[in-house]
């Protein structure tokens, strides 16, 4: 040992010494200098984007300096940061107007929790058994380098598949380039809760193939068909911030509500008038309405001539959707039926939407071609108070497609699994399929014959602990962070904004990696730009119109977006064609006899799709109905509860034809007796310690039936059956009520 | 004139969904008590969405009313406690002295509203979630009571700045965690002793009532009826 090392020694050993001795040893001595510039003490507040859902609602962070422990250069210690403390809504953004949902609230806790992925990890174990080995990022890179360059060689790009939540945006700009660039077909969009249906009717009916905006605040009757638009629907904090003004914001002038739906969602509970129907006529529902329109000649004069072939031959007066018949099939009384659609066209401005689960069955595409047709039928679009469609920023510099269209979620799978699609690379980016989709799309068996995966992903769950390799993206606070809002704004919007703090860990903005794996390829693919940065500046800071493009920049990503009159809006789709406007009997899957229950998934307040359910505060959050806390529940009616029974926190089996799951009992007045309803979220089997192992996921149960004209999946049409199989076991716990029978056992 | 401050929650705007709650446990340190704890009734909430159900499907009707601390002007909390950590301040408010404060719970016996909450355990925060913590509010240890402050930080900051500027605090200046975050706005903080500030103004309104106000507690938070008519 030479000098300098006996004299390091010593200090080290001194240092723990002391240390120790101070009952602290965690602690470490070594204070990096900060590398921010801080005033201490003092807020600065930052622009942001939510990005936990698609609705893409602006921020303000509050940003202070605080101790935080980082690693620097292999060596552990602590320095001052500036580092977010809350998320607040930002005041001046057009779709959020300075609210912000519970699960906004809660998105700081991505950025800190505790089992984050804090760099570069290469699998050693199985799949799935979530062991890894950290690699560094350069390591990472030309692993995936590798990986492509190797299908690239074999010719063979086309075996590259690379699967995402739906984004919008620049984000999905950059993805499709690289994929086009090397060969690749599209990125898949897979989203539970998607939409498709619905774009697909208002591109039918009205050339526009995005969510509605609803223009509540101006409306004087709103009839929403299943939507859950104040909860988990659309932009819930536009929809709220605008129903606030609705009831309340107009002297003398209180806009009414009425909610059809066949299970009481927290936006039905706000209902004036809540209207249970059987699941699927909800389409038909809407034809008889305008039966009752057309009929009574309550259509106002100066709504003739703009519906044009939306309605098409109904002047003859719909004469199959008599409000006895329709009463029928629904459920719903014939005096209702004409009183609602009375209302429907005197009280205006008025507006109609469906959403939710009236969209998840097999005449999903009927139904919203229905409603929209209501909506023409007494001029509701496009005028104050009734429908909108957001201004969409044209993205004509996008460049080369991708070769051929992506195959749907659940094709991919099957092909996979049969052999027909040897997909051998697969990138997954911001989506959990082996959760979020039926056990029977057998959708890990595909993942299992994927030779090599690389996930984005920031936590292991349970489509990233298939990954071979994990390349972690930032969290939304420490990258930039865009959103182009589909609806929400009367003016078009685009949200971005630069990161309001510093990485705390060693991850990368995926972006960014895309685009220097773009660059190692043995054949670079020539992407436009450098960096993330780059492709946001060049598509939106142009919007702004000023004549230096630095300055546009500067402001937009000071005030977390860039929003106004666009000169070049996005030209509409295809103008209004013929749809489906015939009611066809929704399919259910399993026998009546056998199975004789709906089954109604929903998403939860809190988790969405389960993609929010590591969240502790969310988890603790107590759910609007039902006031449970880390649970997952079924809902049923007392009628049949009592029937089958079952009481209250009871455990109860569901099997549907496809399987079955175990969880607690809620009887609940608010769904009728031949239904039981299920929220979506819990149930994970890996998803960081507040949510693996906690609930059962109703997903898992669902049948393959899918919507015939948009391939998505009907996920409200699974019939199942419910038993009783045990004792309550504490598992279902509830803020309000009644608390657990032995409060005391196992106190510590 | 010193400030009385009060709220005004409009249930027919409230929605139920909510972003209340989370934004308070974001701005005022309150920890999550995880499953175990959440079972034994110890979840901590200084504001919660109650619920009630009414009638029978098909003629079912949920109502949502956000309760938080009343903060009383006859608070039954207050004259309970032995150590006057629970005290009424100038500004009118229920205020906790957590180092006061020993942990006899007479108060959370004693409020009819059930918004007081014990820290049965000392805080804990799985690193790094603890750098979401506001430094602005302080964290509380094992043993004490705790309650909705209507966000006193955000009061004493406001009112510390109008001052250093020499003008009285503007109505709608200070938000409290809860009003901020509301979508649909329908929490509004103020000074109930200024006539022209929107809560006063509200707090007459004929659909206003207070909750369990036979109670004689004199609550300051004015809860406006959701209306069931067009």
């Amino acid at each position: 040992m030479d000098r300098r090392n006996f004299i390091k020694l010593t200090a080290l050993t001194g240092s723990a010494t002391a240390l120790a001795s101070c009952g602290n040893p965690e602690h470490t001595i070594i204070r990096f200098l900060p590398e921010d510039e801080l005033t201490p003490g003092i807020a600065e507040w930052k622009p942001s984007v939510c990005p936990l859902c698609a609705s893409g609602c602006g921020l303000t962070v509050r940003v202070m300096d605080t101790d935080v422990e980082v690693t620097r250069e292999g060596q552990a210690g602590v320095t001052r940061m500036a580092v977010a403390k809350k998320l607040e809504g930002n005041p001046d953004h057009p779709v959020s107007r300075g609210g912000l949902c519970a699960r906004g609230q809660a998105g700081i806790q991505v950025t800190y929790h505790p089992d984050r992925i804090t760099q570069p990890l290469k699998r050693t174990g199985n799949r799935g058994e979530a062991k890894y080995e950290a690699v560094t990022w350069d390591q990472a890179i030309a692993e995936l380098a590798t990986q492509l360059d190797g299908l690239a060689t074999a010719a063979d790009q086309k075996s590259l598949a690379f699967v995402t939540a739906r984004r919008s945006g620049r984000r999905a700009t950059l993805v499709q380039q690289f994929l086009a660039k090397f060969g690749a077909p599209a990125a898949m969009a897979f989203e539970l809760f998607g939409n498709d249906v619905l774009r697909r009717a208002n591109g039918l009916s009205f050339g526009r193939e995005q969510l509605p905006t609803l223009d509540l605040a101006r409306s004087r009757y709103v009839l929403s068909f299943g939507a859950d638009f104040l909860g988990t629907w659309n932009s819930p904090v536009a929809h709220a911030e605008a129903y606030g003004a609705m009831r309340q914001g107009r002297p003398g002038l209180r806009g009414s509500f009425v909610q059809i739906e066949s299970h009481m969602t927290q936006t039905g509970a706000n209902a004036d008038e809540w209207v249970p129907v059987f699941p699927g006529t909800e389409g038909v529902l809407a034809l008889g309405f305008a039966h009752v329109i057309v009929h009574e000649k309550l259509r106002p004069a100066d709504a003739a001539g703009r519906a044009g072939a939306l309605i098409a031959g109904w002047a003859s007066g719909l004469e199959e959707y008599a409000p006895d018949r329709v009463s029928k099939l629904t459920g719903v009384t014939v005096h209702r039926i004409e009183e609602i659609a009375r209302h429907f066209a005197e009280l205006r401005p008025s507006m109609a939407f469906a959403g939710g689960p009236p969209l998840a069955h097999t005449n999903a595409l009927f139904t919203a071609v229905a409603v929209n047709a209501l909506n023409a039928l007494v001029g509701n679009i496009n005028e104050p108070g009734g429908i909108f469609f957001t201004p969409q920023v044209a993205t004509a510099d996008t460049g080369p497609s991708a070769s051929g269209a992506a195959p749907s979620f659940d094709k991919l799978a099957a092909g996979i699994v049969a052999g027909q699609l040897p997909v051998k690379v697969l990138l997954v980016d911001g989506a959990n399929p082996v959760f979020a989709t039926p056990q029977a799309w057998k959708v890990k068996e595909a993942f299992a014959k994927v030779p090599f995966i690389a996930s984005f992903g920031s936590f292991l769950d349970e489509t990233s602990a298939q990954a071979d390799l994990i390349l972690p993206d930032h969290s939304f606070l420490e990258s930039w962070v865009e959103a182009a809002p589909e609806s929400g704004s009367l003016v078009a919007v685009m949200s971005v904004a630069p990161p309001a703090m510093k990485p705390l860990y060693q991850t990368r903005a995926m972006g960014d990696v895309l685009l220097e794996v773009g660059r190692k390829l043995q054949k670079p693919l020539d992407l436009p730009w450098q960096t993330y940065e780059e492709a946001l500046k060049t598509a939106i800071a142009p919007l702004a119109g000023g004549k230096d493009i630095d300055e546009d920049w500067f402001a937009i990503r000071k005030q977390g977006g860039w929003w106004g009159n666009l000169s070049k809006p996005a030209p509409p789709v295809a103008a209004a064609s013929k749809a489906p406007m015939t009611f066809v009997e929704p399919q259910f899957d399993g026998d009546v006899q056998q199975f004789p229950f709906h089954f109604l998934p929903y998403p939860s307040a809190a988790f969405l799709d389960g993609s929010l359910a590591h969240l502790p505060w969310l988890q603790e959050l107590p759910d609007p109905l039902t006031s449970a806390m880390w649970s997952s529940w079924v809902e049923v009616n007392p009628q049949t509860a009592e029937r089958l029974g079952i009481s209250d926190r009871d455990i109860v089996e569901i099997a549907s034809a496809h399987g079955s799951i175990q969880t607690a009992a809620v009887v609940s007045p608010g769904l009728a007796q031949n239904i039981i309803a299920m929220p979506v979220g819990q149930g994970h089997s890996m998803f960081t310690r507040y949510a693996t192992g906690r609930g059962a996921n109703p997903i898992a149960i669902l049948a393959p039936v899918m919507e015939p004209e948009t391939g998505s999946l009907a996920w409200a049409a699974t019939r199942v059956k419910i038993s009783r199989v045990g004792d309550p076991d504490g598992r279902l716990i509830l803020f309000a009520g009644a608390k657990e029978e032995k409060p005391n056992e196992g106190l510590r | 004139m010193a400030h009385k401050w009060g709220l005004a929650v409009d249930l027919d705007r409230c929605d139920g969904c909510g972003a209340c709650v989370t934004a308070c446990h974001a701005e005022n340190n309150i920890p999550t008590v995880g499953e175990m704890q959440a079972a034994r009734g110890r979840a901590m909430h200084w504001i919660r969405v109650e619920r009630y159900w009414e009638g029978e499907f098909p003629n079912v009707r949920l109502k949502f009313r956000p309760v938080m601390c009343q903060q009383c002007d006859s608070a039954p909390c207050e004259p309970v406690c032995p150590t006057y950590a629970s005290h009424h301040t100038a500004d009118g408010l229920n205020a906790q002295i957590y180092n006061r404060c020993i942990g006899t719970r007479y108060c959370a016996n004693a409020c009819p509203y059930n918004v007081r909450f014990f820290d049965f355990f000392n805080p804990a925060w799985d690193k790094p979630l603890q750098l979401q913590l506001n430094p602005d509010v302080s964290v509380r240890e094992v043993g004490v009571m705790e309650k909705c402050t209507f966000c006193s930080q955000r009061i004493l900051a406001t009112t510390i700045q109008a001052k250093a500027e020499k003008r009285e605090v503007k109505d709608g200046e200070i938000k409290p965690a809860c009003a901020q975050a509301c979508p649909a706005k329908a929490i509004v903080f103020g000074d109930l002793n200024d006539p022209e500030s929107e809560v006063s103004r509200l707090a007459e309104s004929p659909r206003g009532s207070k909750l369990l106000e036979d109670l004689g507690t004199r609550p300051n938070v004015n809860y406006l009826q959701r209306l069931t008519e067009a």
